[in-house]
């Protein structure tokens, strides 16, 4: 006999709500269905009955992780539609506050997964170490959580000093490489925890259209630093980490290559930080009519807006964001088909879940 | 890339280029349907991105744009829906041809009030009570006339 079992809208183990209805036979999943929404704040709407400045800060406001790359990805979107041109250093800085963000992120993540996995020591200094990040992020920005770091043809802020950064950044890479890595790589207690659970081959990660590190993780090499490099990611460099297990560990093992290969790419943009200005300078833009799209690698996948504007106008005609979460969060009706109950907490947390940005 | 770029209008039976325009490489689809286009996406092994829906001024209707990824570079298929007052614009779904499109088909039917044929719909953002349009078209209507979205021939400008 088969029965249903709800996990959320509040659940322990959901950080945001969202509902999971997974049909059971015994311990086993057979199917399950997702709902969101529970949480929808109609922020495309509310972005159009805001200016130009308003709407980045709202923006900014999309998630609360990854706040810094909504900024940037619309930014990019409006200077195609006011034809500005960023300074180099302002390119290297968006990629420094973006690979700080991927670190972020991905540590958060890692401190949450530790949790799933019942190993909270490991939760517990995955937090600690997403606190130093955060120190970094605040001396560069002066903020913890909305750095308010990006503009139109720009950034608000300077690095006055990249070797201080550089130095913090090397300490917390050691501290990284000694605990998250290799617990997440080589300890036989994320393996034997994650391996072969949430399984998403390829073929069906091509049909769901996944993005991001669970892309990854299912063998599909795709990201757009590399693919379609914005900010100055084409003069930097990097490896893709791409495993082809789908599993939960493979999507383990992509997030710890990542945050090795975000220490490389930071240690590359502060050593050659070109001098000059970090915006052009302009206060008031002139938008012309049209649609502007930019799509940028958030650490949780592909983030596009595309934006429209009417000249003269004051504020934006639209404004669409397809988040990462939006595209991967299907994709965990997949990976638990056929999974035991007990997984399904850590196989949805796998994908690094974010409702706020699907909930946008 | 550039070559299979090149090649893919005339596969579409297009005689237009590509114009690179706001990030995105455009092709206007002809009379290609959406479910052709779809086909031709898939065996060109693009990836489904997302889809844009803007209400047109006046009479003009939706406009959709549907993006697809080929090997990092997007493209952009822009669709215009017109349909007679009282009724929804209507669109055929590519659900069952590619299933990456499923939830942001019902979050257009929910905020648009487009309707993809061929597929049933569940609720997605929409709550007991709620009404189809009401989020980004209803509203739009009545607190958007000083901007206002460009028309499909500014756009195209």
């Amino acid at each position: 006999m088969s029965y249903k079992i709800p996990m959320g809208p509040y659940h322990p183990a959901l950080e945001e709500p969202y509902k999971l209805d997974m049909i059971c036979e015994g311990e086993t999943v057979i199917d399950a269905k997702l709902h969101i929404g529970f949480n929808f704040r109609g922020i495309e709407h509310l972005a159009e009955t805001r200016n130009y400045i308003q709407v980045i800060a709202l923006m900014e406001r999309v998630c609360g992780i990854c706040s810094n790359i909504h900024t940037l990805t619309l930014c990019q979107a409006l200077e195609g539609l006011t034809g500005q041109t960023p300074p180099p250093r302002a390119q290297y800085i968006r990629v420094i506050m973006a690979e700080l963000e991927r670190l972020h992120s991905h540590v958060l993540w890692a401190g949450i997964a530790s949790k799933l996995m019942g190993f909270k020591t490991m939760f517990m200094t995955c937090f600690e170490i997403r606190e130093k990040i955060m120190d970094v992020l605040a001396a560069i920005s002066g903020n913890r959580v909305n750095y308010s770091m990006n503009r139109i043809g720009g950034v608000n802020r300077d690095i006055d000093d990249p070797a201080a950064i550089l130095a913090m950044i090397e300490q917390l890479e050691t501290e990284m490489m000694r605990t998250v890595i290799p617990i997440f790589t080589t300890s036989s207690t994320a393996r034997s925890r994650c391996a072969g659970i949430g399984v998403l081959n390829e073929e069906k990660a091509i049909s769901c259209g996944v993005v991001g590190p669970t892309a990854r993780a299912s063998g599909l090499g795709q990201d757009l630093r590399r693919a379609a490099p914005y900010a100055a990611y084409s003069e930097l460099d990097f490896e893709v980490p791409v495993e082809k297990a789908g599993d939960v560990r493979a999507r383990l093992f992509v997030r710890a290559l990542e945050i090795i290969e975000s220490c490389r790419i930071l240690h590359q943009a502060l050593t050659k930080l070109p001098p000059g200005e970090i915006s052009t300078g302009d206060e008031k833009f002139k938008f012309i009519t049209g649609t502007a799209t930019s799509r940028v690698e958030a650490p949780r996948g592909e983030v596009m807006y595309s934006v429209s504007w009417k000249e003269g106008s004051r504020n934006p005609a639209r404004v669409h964001v397809r988040t990462p979460t939006f595209a991967n969060m299907p994709a965990v009706r997949w990976m638990v088909m056929g999974a035991r109950l007990a997984d399904t907490p850590l196989i949805q947390a796998s994908i690094d879940p974010c409702y706020s940005c699907t909930d946008r | 890339m550039t070559q299979l770029l090149d090649t893919l209008p005339q596969k579409l039976g297009s005689t237009e280029a590509w114009a690179e325009r706001g990030g995105v490489h455009w092709l206007d689809p002809g009379n290609l349907s959406v479910r052709e286009l779809c086909l031709q996406m898939i065996a060109a092994r693009a990836r489904f991105v997302t889809i844009t829906a803007y209400q047109l001024p006046k009479d003009e209707g939706i406009r959709m744009e549907y993006h697809w990824d080929l090997m990092g570079t997007l493209l952009g298929f822009p669709f215009q829906l017109r349909s007679e007052p009282g009724e929804n614009p209507k669109i055929e779904s590519i659900f069952d041809l590619t299933e990456a499109v499923d939830w942001i088909e019902r979050e257009i039917h929910e905020e648009y009030k487009v309707d993809f044929t061929g597929r049933d719909y569940e609720p997605l953002l929409m709550r007991e009570g709620d009404k189809l349009g009401v989020n980004l078209r209803e509203i739009a209507d009545i607190c958007k006339p000083e901007t206002g979205t460009p028309g499909q021939e500014e756009v195209k400008k």
